[in-house]
């Protein structure tokens, strides 16, 4: 494997994607290079931003609310 | 047992089932309309459609992953012919756009990229996903927001699993340059890192901003 291909893979490892015989070349190439080492950080350093600048909100009470009485009355 | 019995049992049993979904979709839904008001309206409206062919639903499969392909089609046959902000007519010029950024991204940030990643607000990464363009935003919402596999998600956008790999490849990268972007737009550098310095290259696409901060 090739640093080039490690780049275009990097994310279904992030992903815990990656089909074990993929997994295999893409782990002994990346044992003996650096860079490459380093490319799967800052895709996981990355991703963690996203996660944790991404903050979640409830829904709306007035959102379950409306949801509940537009489904059709059946009580 | 008569029908009404059984409509009655399953109105109940859709309750119970869809409703613990309500937060992960309105949060989908805000990524998608990019604004409160109709996000909810999506969410309501998905919600009356997953009631009506509920019995559609086959029991035993992914019943998460059913709701958000019903919010999904929502989106795409309602919201999204509606509203046009920003307008998704001119994908190839967004991308275009985006493209330089990655070329400058990697021109002018070498070392001090992740201390930029790191120093980004709230607010730049939300303005950084809503600016995607819908497909890459879509696959980035459900793979990095609402946690979903691959495989999911290709259930979910009806899009074979290569697709659902290219447009998170190619979105996160957009989505990172964007964000390096805007970290360096506002100038979040840790001290010691001589602003000016920040964007040579970059000088004819932000110059105001960045020469006035510069001198401070």
């Amino acid at each position: 494997m090739e640093c080039r291909e490690v780049r275009e893979v990097v994310f279904l490892y992030t992903d815990n994607e990656m089909e074990d015989d993929l997994l295999v070349v893409f782990r002994s190439h990346v044992a003996g290079c650096p860079r490459c080492a380093d490319r799967i950080l800052r895709a996981q350093m990355f991703l963690r931003v996203v996660r944790q600048r991404s903050p979640r909100l409830p829904a709306p009470e007035r959102l379950r609310s409306r949801i509940l009485t537009s489904l059709p009355k059946r009580r | 047992m008569t029908q009404a019995i059984r409509k009655r049992q399953d109105d109940d049993e859709f309750e119970a089932v869809a409703m613990p979904f309500v937060d992960s979709l309105y949060n989908t839904a805000l990524r998608m309309a990019r604004n409160a008001e109709d996000a909810e309206d999506l969410v309501q409206e998905a919600y009356l459609k997953a009631y009506k062919y509920y019995d559609k639903f086959e029991p035993g499969t992914n019943f998460k992953a059913w709701l958000f392909k019903i919010l999904k089609n929502t989106f795409i046959n309602s919201y999204r012919k509606k509203q046009r902000t920003p307008p998704q007519s001119d994908f190839a010029e967004i991308e275009d756009a985006f493209e330089n950024q990655v070329h400058d991204a990697a021109q002018t940030v070498k070392g001090p990229e992740q201390e930029l990643l790191e120093g980004v607000l709230d607010e730049d990464v939300q303005r950084a996903i809503d600016e995607l363009p819908d497909d890459y935003r879509m696959a980035i919402v459900l793979a990095d927001l609402e946690g979903f596999s691959y495989k999911e998600i290709a259930q979910i956008l009806e899009v074979p699993l290569g697709t659902v790999m290219s447009r998170l490849y190619r979105g996160r990268k957009l989505l990172e340059a964007a964000m390096l972007g805007y970290a360096r737009e506002h100038g979040y550098l840790r001290s010691g890192q001589p602003a000016r310095m920040r964007s040579r290259r970059s000088a004819d696409q932000t110059v105001g901003s960045d020469s006035e901060k510069a001198g401070s």
